[in-house]
């Protein structure tokens, strides 16, 4: 079959691109343990105010584990608890959230946490919180009249 | 007594049809933009926390 040879040249570099891409992503899976926020973790979303760690939200000290802190989030329309937080400069954070009614977004505006809650599922990220300042929670899945007015806030301290 | 234009041709250079120099620069052109906001987006995940 004949091609012509810039033919050749786009098809290689398509490949190659491809190849660069899907190689980042299968690292950032298989051995960076990257996973989505929501990773088959169930809860009961009508028990959530007497289900453990969400019997107690807000930030916790844990020992023996990969993380130094537990951050724990209750959202529900039209509101996050705790509705703000102090966490200390450079903690090793697992950020834990879950909803008690309907889907609502958590995104702590200007980082890489940004996950959806949803009912019946329980979402996490960590992270090293390692810049101070504060930071603002938002909902970013409409969830009904008050959705622009729920927000929290993380202040990052020393 | 009218004269047929016939002899007054101009010359113009025509690329062989089958060249795909544009071909090979919009390609690039795209795939560069593709690859350099790809990139951008990397760093910018491994800057934040
Ligand atoms: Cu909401």
């Amino acid at each position: 079959m004949h091609m012509h040879k810039f033919e050749k040249v786009w098809l290689i570099f398509g490949v190659a691109a491809l190849l660069v891409f899907l190689t980042v992503l299968g690292v950032s899976a298989f051995y960076l343990g990257n996973q989505p926020p929501s990773c088959l973790a169930t809860i009961d979303p009508e028990k959530v105010d007497t289900t453990a760690p969400f019997n107690e939200p807000g930030l916790k000290k844990v020992e023996g584990k990969d993380w130094d802190y537990e951050l724990v989030f209750v959202a529900q329309a039209f509101a996050y608890t705790p509705g703000e937080v102090e966490v200390p400069l450079g903690a090793k954070v697992k950020v834990i959230a879950t909803t008690k009614d309907v889907i609502h977004g958590f995104e702590v505006a200007g980082t890489n946490i940004n996950m959806m809650v949803e009912p019946g599922y329980i979402s996490e990220h960590v992270t090293v919180f390692d810049k101070p300042g504060e930071y603002l929670i938002l909902c970013n899945e409409y969830c009904g009249t008050g959705h622009h007015m729920m927000t929290s806030k993380i202040k990052v301290v020393e | 007594m009218a004269q047929t234009q016939l002899k007054n041709k101009t010359h113009t250079e025509v690329e062989d049809g089958s060249s795909l120099k544009g071909t090979l620069a919009s390609v690039f052109f795209v795939g560069i933009f593709i690859v350099l906001t790809w990139v951008g987006v990397y760093f910018l995940y491994l800057d934040r926390f």
